[in-house]
């Protein structure tokens, strides 16, 4: 019953590879990216904190695939030549740094306004309160909702495949076109996509409970 | 040592302080009374700077606190003056406002540590003293959920004691307590009176005052209304307005 998924493996597993760099470059540039701009909302300046939050605002409001096609568009209207891999990668890469922002953002600001009285009190200074205070906390509290972040774009990273990227589900239509054998493909592939995501929603889960309440 | 004269302070259109004025002097105990709205957690923060103020002038050992009044009018302190400042006030906050995630020792080397650059280990004998000290020797290594109230409070003084400060200010610290866990801080505090820290403590403890202040202000709705020592202020021969407030705070204290 699954000759054909077999017998394309090879070519599935090729473009199962590509999703995963893509995958890490997305992920790893993303969070980098908001916790970034989740930390500039955070300081007392006013530019900082509309810039991000404006950031944030829009970004929410738009469907990841619609700014992949922007970003695919993007550099040919301003008459640059950018391979389509980093074109549509900058573009998810912006669009999760959004959702890392935010999730920064609220994670560093649930910190109780006591405990930085508390600091300043004993006359730390905004880096060692960052560094001693919040961030040990924040990191804790952020780290299941940004696995879950992470966990979602990687599955986004079919959606370039609608834009013209190939990765695995671009490689897993091509085959159905030529086969016309759609469920035992797809069936494949949506076990590629487990194991891919498999480790991701472990770490997630398992943050979740060990770090929640250890303190 | 400290001297405040004329302070105002509002927030927006709301003013919540309207011309204080003090002074405590070395190893004195000061201690504020009040109804609540009334300004004094205000005022404690303003004389470390954890909040501005309007008008007037705070001085700690000559030293102006936030502002300093120049030929050009009043110019705001940068952070770095203000964060020295509070390295030699220390203050215990109602909500103890503990590092979570440090144990107690931990907690009350954070202010050697990572304010003065103190090696740890050196400042970790220091804060094994000041736990000693307030009596928790053997919660050194625990983190502050599972304390008491009490103890996280204790833990609390011990690490402000940490920074070795001039001043020792005290936000109604007892006031988040189970009756019976306040009596254990209230005798750390008494203890400091007597090795003659100064003081300035909020509080609502009434029969504490009367027993540790060499001088009580009652302060009402942004002013001082009336200063003095304990013994003549909650006596009977003092203003309606304390008066009515001692009637609240401790139903029939002027008849004991």
């Amino acid at each position: 019953m699954f000759n054909v998924l077999l017998g394309n493996l090879p070519y599935l597993l090729q473009g199962a590879l590509v999703t995963l760099w893509l995958s890490v470059a997305v992920v790893g540039l993303g969070t980098l990216l908001g916790v970034g701009m989740g930390i500039l909302a955070t300081t007392r300046s006013r530019v900082a904190q509309t810039v991000v939050t404006g950031y944030i605002f829009v970004l929410r409001g738009i469907p990841v695939l619609v700014v992949m096609f922007l970003g695919y568009y993007a550099f040919p209207a301003f008459g640059l030549r950018v391979n389509i891999y980093v074109a549509v990668g900058l573009a998810q890469i912006v669009y999760l740094g959004a959702f890392v922002a935010e999730i920064t953002r609220s994670a560093i600001l649930s910190i109780p306004a006591g405990q930085i009285a508390a600091a300043r009190s004993l006359g730390m200074r905004r880096p060692a309160i960052l560094r001693q205070v919040i961030l040990p906390q924040a990191t804790r509290i952020a780290i299941a909702p940004l696995l879950n972040s992470a966990l979602t774009a990687v599955k986004q990273t079919s959606y370039a495949s609608v834009v013209g990227v190939w990765e695995l589900t671009y490689a897993a239509r091509e085959i159905v076109e030529r086969t016309l054998a759609a469920f035992q493909i797809f069936i494949g592939v949506m076990a590629i996509y487990f194991l891919i995501c498999y480790p991701l929603s472990l770490a997630a889960r398992w943050s979740e409970n060990r770090l929640s309440f250890s303190h | 040592m400290i001297d405040v004269r004329d302070l105002r302070k509002s927030y927006g259109t709301l003013d919540v302080l309207k011309g204080v004025s003090f002074g405590v002097a070395k190893g004195v105990v000061v201690v504020v009374l009040g109804p609540s709205g009334s300004g004094k957690s205000t005022m404690l923060r303003c004389i470390n700077q954890l909040e501005d103020y309007q008008g007037g002038e705070i001085r700690i050992d000559g030293v102006p606190v936030g502002y300093s009044t120049g030929a050009q009018g009043r110019n705001a302190h940068s952070e770095a003056v203000n964060a020295r400042l509070r390295e030699q006030v220390g203050m215990v906050f109602q909500s103890f406002n503990l590092f979570p995630h440090r144990t107690a020792i931990d907690n009350v080397m954070m202010g050697p540590v990572h304010v003065r650059g103190v090696a740890k280990a050196e400042a970790r004998d220091l804060a094994r003293a000041l736990l000693a000290k307030v009596g928790l020797s053997e919660k050194a290594d625990q983190y502050p959920a599972k304390l008491s109230g009490g103890q996280q409070q204790r833990v609390a003084i011990a690490r402000a004691l940490a920074m070795q400060p001039k001043v020792m200010l005290f936000d109604e610290v007892t006031s988040a307590l189970d009756p019976e866990l306040v009596g254990e801080v209230l005798r750390v505090i008494r203890q400091l009176a007597q090795e003659g820290m100064t003081m300035i403590i909020v509080t609502h403890e009434i029969h504490f005052a009367r027993d540790v202040a060499d001088r009580i202000i009652f302060m009402d709705d942004g002013v001082i209304v009336e200063e003095g020592a304990p013994e003549r202020i909650l006596s009977g021969a003092s203003g309606a307005r304390l008066r009515l407030f001692l009637r609240r705070y401790q139903g029939d204290y002027l008849a004991s």
